[in-house]
């Protein structure tokens, strides 16, 4: 320890036990010990003293104090390792690991054989995958302690995260060769099969093959082995082992589907009818096994699928089967199928209703079917005609099945979601809100009513039902907050994006990417503790699941939802005063506005005394937990509290979005809806060269996409609204880049005109290009729109969702002053949808915040709910 | 650096040698006490397992001596990537038109020998 100001005897000795008692987490025995050493005057300034009393005040919460001191410690003894890595530890506990590698970095200077710092290093390494440095530091461990098994392993792996399997499969070699013959535990076994996993990566199956053969014995996990095994024959092209393999598998667990598919690819069946024959013969090896039942159904056409699907739909109907239909439903891509199901549930209502079978020609044989047989058919139905969007039938069969049994919950749950899907979520709410109370003590059925509470924009309700499962004494919101409970959180989120309270709607979307922050975060933890229990194969799945985790659907729809706040905010900036009171003020008399800024200013009093009051609380139960737990790990730093008015008032909005954007760019660059919004953020932001680089990833997924047609329009017209501004170099990228993708036509007016006579027949497309006449080209306007408001059947896509994204468009003004065209065209749309809110005048007002699901073009509406208003919004 | 770890080693090895019965017997009674055992397995301070003594001596310069084959290769490759000369008005106009960071930009545009069309190019892809 080569420290500037080393200690005497017995400021040693109580220095050791600093030392002890920090890591035995007797912080305030450590406290004392410091003082001892501190107060004799020759060691007042002892900088290692200090830093370690730093570290200690940390753990007893005392941060600022702690930095102090730490920082106080380092500047009295730079030299000194323990300073540094006091300090690195203090950073790392604030999760600043670039700050605290450095820290490290600098400790390793002064004592580069340290163990334990060169194990802290690593640690922090390979959390912010700095592989090549972690690499370094792993092969300095294994230099200083070749005789401990993490060194080798820890060795082999910083290889393999490299990709540099050559490597990577020596160390293991000569590590295992060192092992002990004949060991059977399980850690062992799971050494050999991470290294068979760097050897399939390595690509050399045969060799994959042969290690796994000789080393069987020494696996214990028979499971794994042979999928192995099986895997790894199919994939060699060795098809009667790789199915005798699948056979052994299906007898052990004959309800894995993947195990059928696969032992069909060994037998290289290919032929629909063998295949169908295949699964014959297994149900009547497996009698009781559903795959061979079910998976045939995907193959079977004709009057063999009816002959397999009557028996399957039977046995599901008398049995009670509730999700049939969701089983089902991925068979009606093929139309023909869908017309036999049909069929058959008509020919089922029919003869359940005359003799209570299936078939009226089964009358002799056998008992009757249960008298529920015929509420499943009803069922069924009902959800049948939901999926073909027939409002009206599958309303008819629901309202059948309740008549037959009023106490069904799932009956309820259909019918809210079939006018979900017609268009109308206040009136599916009230639904779920009737299963619900059915059984009050079901989590999946509060929870689903919750969900369709917040489709409706009754946030607060929403709240009220999931309080009826969150622990009691905090509110519902900040628990489910503190439960990573992210779906409702993100459809809280489009809840407030729909309802123009754009701040809260942030914080909830900020909460989410917290989420993922801490995720991340949380694997920590594992990098020491896999590498121990030699769970190998699991922990390189984590490492690669940690590095995509923000390719998540999760993550997608909450930064969809943020990135068009934001977008929005930039677009139309809030004012001073909220938004929201403005725009209700416009139409209001003198004297009632007064009263209502009378009202407003109770109402913010009152909501500040609320807020102090929270803050007060929260001070105390800080202080509580304080005292209660005093060794609570101080590891979670404060983040900045999410305050809804701030976030909806950055200066930067656009900076923020791209915050978003720019993990979905690097993990979700498969979904064109990310290009399609970065192109949104860099038009915005003017980035000539980003946008073209949006339009190139989003071209390569979809080129006929229509919302992608609006972009390349705008981004010509502003190439050639902006010619002369361009660097030279901007300018041949450019030039080159128009003529390899563009190549026929440049000119966005052509360009646009060719798009609407392609997709002449698609509403979705129309309104796309129509818009974009009329943005290049404002006496276009009635033409357009006689095009865009056309219900007629040129179109093949009039749905609910185009036509609400057509009145999205007319409100937002994209075809200028429209609203005599938006009247008629909600009453023609009303006759064509009657079931849907938006269309419905008498609801138009409750209901118009309604989003149109096509993202980009949607605009949210200024709800007049009254319940909605400003004054509950703190 | 490697004569110094070798000589390292060889003292470890020595010690090493001496642990090797203890730790047997330490297992033994582990089997007695599976309880206190499992326990242990879980928390954070459980002893790592040594290894029996065996010459790693030889491995270890191997993967050495590949190791440092590598990393020369590497930083060869880094030095001819240095040696391309840059004008920084190009890597201005990178960082400004792609919003990416100046060390990603220079980078790029030495990958494309100083060719700034092609480097903002490539960026587009």
């Amino acid at each position: 320890m080569p420290s500037s100001n080393p200690l005497a005897p017995k400021e040693n000795a109580l220095f050791k036990r600093i030392l002890r008692c920090y890591e035995q987490k007797q912080y305030k025995n450590g406290l004392k010990f410091a003082k001892q050493i501190l107060m004799n005057p020759k060691y007042a300034e002892h900088g290692e003293t200090l830093a370690m009393k730093g570290l200690t005040l940390n753990c007893l919460g005392r941060k600022e104090e702690a930095y102090e001191y730490v920082r106080k410690g380092l500047r009295n003894d730079l030299k000194s390792h323990v300073c540094w890595h006091v300090y690195g530890l203090l950073q790392r506990s604030d999760k600043k690991y670039d700050e605290a590698i450095k820290c490290y970095r600098n400790a390793l200077k002064w004592e580069k054989d340290n163990i334990q710092i060169l194990r802290d290093l690593s640690l922090l390494q390979i959390q912010m995958r700095d592989m090549e440095g972690y690499r370094e530091t792993r092969y300095q461990l294994l230099m200083l302690r070749p005789t401990q098994r993490t060194s080798w392993i820890g060795y082999a792996l910083s290889y393999h995260l490299l990709e540099d399997y050559m490597n990577a499969l020596k160390i293991l070699e000569t590590f295992l060769d060192q092992q002990p013959k004949g060991n059977l535990d399980y850690e062992h076994s799971e050494l050999i099969l991470y290294q068979n996993m760097v050897v399939q990566e390595s690509g050399d199956l045969q060799k994959a093959l042969d290690h796994l053969e000789k080393n069987s014995d020494a696996i214990v996990d028979k499971l794994t082995l042979k999928e192995n095994l099986g895997s790894l024959n199919l994939r060699l092209k060795k098809f009667e082992t790789a199915a005798k393999i699948y056979e052994e598998l299906i007898k052990r667990n004959p309800e894995n589907t993947l195990y059928y598919k696969k032992l069909i690819e060994s037998k290289q069946l290919t032929d629909p009818e063998e295949v169908v024959k295949f699964y014959v013969e297994y149900a009547e090896l497996f009698p009781r096994a559903m795959p061979p039942k079910r998976l045939p159904l995907n193959y079977a056409s004709g009057d063999v699928f009816k002959n397999l699907v009557d028996k399957y739909m039977r046995k599901g109907l008398s049995k009670g089967v509730p999700p049939l239909f969701v089983d089902l439903r991925s068979l009606y891509t093929d139309k023909t199928k869908v017309e036999i199901i049909e069929s058959l549930m008509m020919q089922y209502v029919d003869a359940l209703k005359k003799c209570g079978k299936y078939n009226e020609g089964d009358t002799a044989n056998g008992p009757k079917e249960p008298a529920s047989a015929l509420l499943w058919v009803y069922y069924f139905l009902a959800q049948h005609y939901d999926y073909l969007d027939n409002t009206e039938k599958a309303l008819n069969y629901i309202d059948d099945a309740i008549e037959h049994t009023p106490t069904l919950i799932e009956l309820f749950v259909t019918k809210g979601r079939i006018y979900k899907h017609a268009g109308d979520p206040q009136e599916a709410y009230k639904w779920l809100d009737e299963a619900q109370a059915l059984d009050t003590a079901d989590r999946y059925i509060n929870s689903k009513c919750a969900k369709y509470m917040l489709r409706a924009n009754h946030v607060k309700e929403a709240e009220e039902t999931c309080a009826k499962f969150t622990r009691e004494g905090v509110s519902a919101m900040e628990n489910l907050n503190e439960m990573q409970c992210m779906w409702f959180q993100t459809e809280c989120a489009l809840a407030y994006q729909r309802l123009a309270k754009y701040g809260e709607a942030l914080k909830k979307c900020h909460e989410v990417d917290r989420h993922f922050s801490e995720i991340i975060e949380d694997q920590f933890d594992f990098h020491t503790y896999c590498m121990r229990k030699m769970t190998l194969r699991s922990y390189v799945g984590l490492l690669r699941l940690e590095d995509v985790l923000r390719g998540h659907p999760f993550y997608f729809k909450a930064a969809r939802c943020a990135i068009e706040v934001y977008l929005h905010l930039f677009d139309a900036p809030l004012k001073d005063e909220s938004a929201e009171q403005e725009l209700n003020t416009e139409n209001l008399a003198p004297s009632e506005l007064k009263k209502l800024r009378n009202k407003q200013r109770k109402a913010r009093k009152k909501a500040e005394q609320e807020s102090a009051q929270a803050a007060q609380a929260q001070v105390k139960k800080d202080q509580h937990h304080k005292c209660g737990r005093g060794d609570v790990e101080p590891d979670a730093p404060q983040l900045d509290e999410l305050i809804p008015d701030k976030l909806a008032r950055v200066d930067d909005p656009l900076e923020q979005a791209i915050k978003f954007l720019q993990p979905l760019q690097m993990l979700a660059n498969d979904r064109i809806e990310t290009h399609l919004m970065a192109f949104e953020v860099y038009f915005r932001k003017g980035k000539v060269l980003l946008m073209l680089q949006s339009i190139k990833r989003a071209r390569k997924l979809d080129l006929n996409n229509s919302m992608l047609h609006t972009c390349i329009i705008r981004f010509l017209k502003f190439i050639s609204d902006n010619k002369v501004e361009w660097d030279p170099a901007v300018d041949s990228v450019l030039k080159s880049e128009l003529k390899a993708h563009f190549n026929n036509e440049q000119d966005a007016t052509k360009l646009n005109h060719q798009f609407l006579e392609t997709y002449g027949d698609r509403l979705e497309s129309v309104l796309e290009g129509g818009k974009m006449s009329y943005y290049l080209d404002k006496s276009s306007r009635s033409r357009s729109l006689d095009l865009v408001l056309s219900l007629d059947n040129k179109y093949k896509d009039v749905n609910i969702k185009n036509c609400n994204n057509v009145l999205g468009a007319l409100r937002k003004g994209d075809f200028g002053d429209c609203a005599k065209e938006m009247e008629d065209y909600v009453a023609r749309c009303n006759k064509a949808f009657p079931y849907c809110a938006s269309f419905q005048k008498e609801k138009t007002v409750e209901n118009n915040h309604i989003q149109s699901e096509n993202a980009l073009c949607s605009d949210c509406q200024i709800v007049n709910d009254e319940q909605f208003m400003p004054f509950n919004n703190i | 650096m490697v004569t110094c770890t070798m000589a390292d080693e060889a003292c470890k090895m020595n010690g090493a040698d001496e642990e090797v019965p203890a730790e047997k017997a330490q297992k033994k009674s582990a089997k007695y006490d599976s309880g206190v055992a499992d326990l242990e397995k879980v928390t954070d301070y459980a002893e790592e397992k040594e290894l029996s003594t065996q010459d790693f001596a030889g491995a270890i310069s191997a993967i050495g001596d590949q190791r440092n084959k590598e990393a020369l290769e590497k930083q060869a490759r880094e030095k001819e990537l240095l040696k391309v000369s840059i004008k920084k008005e190009d890597v201005d106009l990178i960082v400004k038109e792609m919003e990416i960071s100046r060390s990603q930009a220079e980078r790029t545009l030495r990958e494309h020998h100083g060719n700034v069309v092609n480097a903002l190019i490539t960026l587009t892809n």
